[in-house]
């Protein structure tokens, strides 16, 4: 964007497609940044929730609260739903927590589209 | 001229007068890179041609540059443009291929008609407003969008050689491989998708041409009809029902973070289309299958956008459309939850 401005002259239409996106990512990155937090907190509490019918899933469960940020998160639990998936024997707790999964993908739409999600207790 | 601009000049001349459609006094007036891809560099290039008569030449020169973002054969499209000009589908002529790497472009290329009209952008209210407005009125282009679509999985697949054919099962196989390859952190959304897929393989049915990137953003139009159907990058001999289940998406009808169409692909109802197709084809839809296909394209779509965000993030590009991508993700998400029925 800093190019684009010292530029004399109209931008050809490659730079102006370049300047549109970085003002896009811009704005973008601050609603993302807005409620990132929030929708950690908030999943890794659903997905505790759910897990906590499951007794036998109780270190997944420490993991998930552990989780430091999206990427540690989606690890672990791509892990736990890979092994639901073959174990083939826990499809309840498996449905419930796509379902989360399904939940979190609303709140990450809607926050970037403006709206902002519910606040709650992490 | 700078000597970059010459050797480009050089090189379309020297393709267009092998393919016999220049002179040898031919020269190029103009040569200048337009808003593409990111697999593929366009430049509209004029050529003026005093042995053919007065007129100026347009053309387009479309490129597979060397950090292409997808490592597909610009031959094949190449060969699918030559194979599908006597067919009922509005594709430019083609000129001329040069297949090595090493070329003034930075890649393979080939040369094309430039053709009148422009890519409807479902992304940009004022082009939805324009696809609403014909909809509503004379249906043109909803028409040529259905018409076009039947006659591509109508084409007779032996006047078409040298295209990747695959199944349901290689094609899953082949986006999941992508996505795994180039992800920066793992998506459980995405893992999970693919598992479902696995799990809900169609019946199969007899292979057509796919275009693979069916929507209106990929065709041209002018005047209420389309005048191209363009970027075959993503072409292959498979399952026809991929290209209804990717333009089921409700990101190929302007759904980006906030809502687009309610039209399919922001064309038509789909109600009607089907209708529509049916009645020029003689094939069926069968929207359950379509489902499916929708998933597979959007974790496509997942594993096309991540080896872009993958490649800006290594440094190996700087269009900054690249890192852009990653905000359909959520969106892409939304409607892999929802289909599936999370």
């Amino acid at each position: 964007m800093r190019d684009a401005a010292r530029t004399k002259g109209s931008l050809d239409d490659f730079a102006r497609s370049q300047l549109l996106s970085g003002y896009s990512i811009a704005g973008l990155l601050a609603a993302e940044l807005a409620f990132a937090d929030e929708l950690l907190c908030r999943t890794r509490r659903r997905l505790v929730e759910e897990l906590a019918a499951a007794p036998a899933r109780r270190a997944a469960a420490d993991r998930i609260e552990a989780a430091e940020d999206a990427g540690e998160l989606g690890a672990v639990l791509g892990d736990l739903l890979a092994e639901l998936r073959h174990g083939g024997d826990e499809p309840e707790l498996r449905r419930r927590l796509l379902r989360v999964l399904a939940e979190m993908a609303q709140l990450e739409l809607a926050a970037l589209g403006g709206a902002r999600p519910a606040s709650q207790a992490a | 001229m700078n000597d970059g601009v010459a050797g480009r000049a050089d090189a379309v001349l020297g393709l267009m007068r092998a393919a016999g459609v220049a002179g040898a006094r031919a020269r190029v007036e103009s040569l200048r890179q337009m808003e593409g891809g990111w697999s593929r560099h366009i430049y509209a290039l004029d050529i003026a041609d005093p042995e053919r008569d007065r007129e100026l030449h347009r053309y387009v020169v479309r490129v597979r540059p060397q950090d292409s973002v997808l490592d597909t054969d610009l031959g094949q499209e190449y060969r699918i443009f030559e194979a599908l000009a006597e067919e009922p589908i509005p594709v430019p002529a083609v000129h001329g291929y040069e297949g090595t790497e090493d070329t003034p472009f930075g890649g393979p290329f080939f040369i094309m008609d430039r053709i009148g009209g422009e890519a409807p952008n479902v992304w940009r209210p004022r082009d939805r407003e324009a696809l609403d407005r014909d909809w509503a009125d004379r249906r043109s282009i909803a028409e040529d969008f259905v018409a076009a679509l039947a006659a591509i999985h109508s084409v007779d697949l032996d006047r078409i050689g040298g295209i990747v054919t695959r199944d349901f099962r290689a094609t899953v196989g082949h986006w999941r491989s992508i996505y795994e390859d180039v992800r920066l952190v793992r998506d459980p959304v995405v893992e999970e998708a693919f598992a479902w897929l696995l799990e809900n393989e169609p019946e199969p049915i007899a292979p057509s041409l796919v275009h693979g990137d069916y929507r209106i953003g990929n065709c041209l139009v002018d005047d209420g009809h389309l005048t191209g159907v363009l970027d075959w990058e993503l072409a292959s001999v498979g399952d026809r029902r991929f290209d209804f289940g990717y333009m089921s998406l409700d990101y190929s009808a302007g759904r980006f973070v906030t809502a687009g169409s309610d039209r399919l692909g922001a064309v038509a109802d789909q109600e009607w289309f089907d209708r529509r197709y049916e009645e020029i084809s003689g094939l069926t839809i069968d929207r359950s299958v379509a489902q499916t296909y929708a998933v597979l394209g959007a974790l496509m779509l997942f594993a096309i956008m991540g080896t872009g965000i993958n490649l800006y993030a290594s440094g190996k590009t700087s269009d900054i459309r690249t890192a852009w991508s990653r905000f359909v993700f959520p969106g892409l998400r939304r409607d892999i939850a929802t289909t599936i029925g999370w």
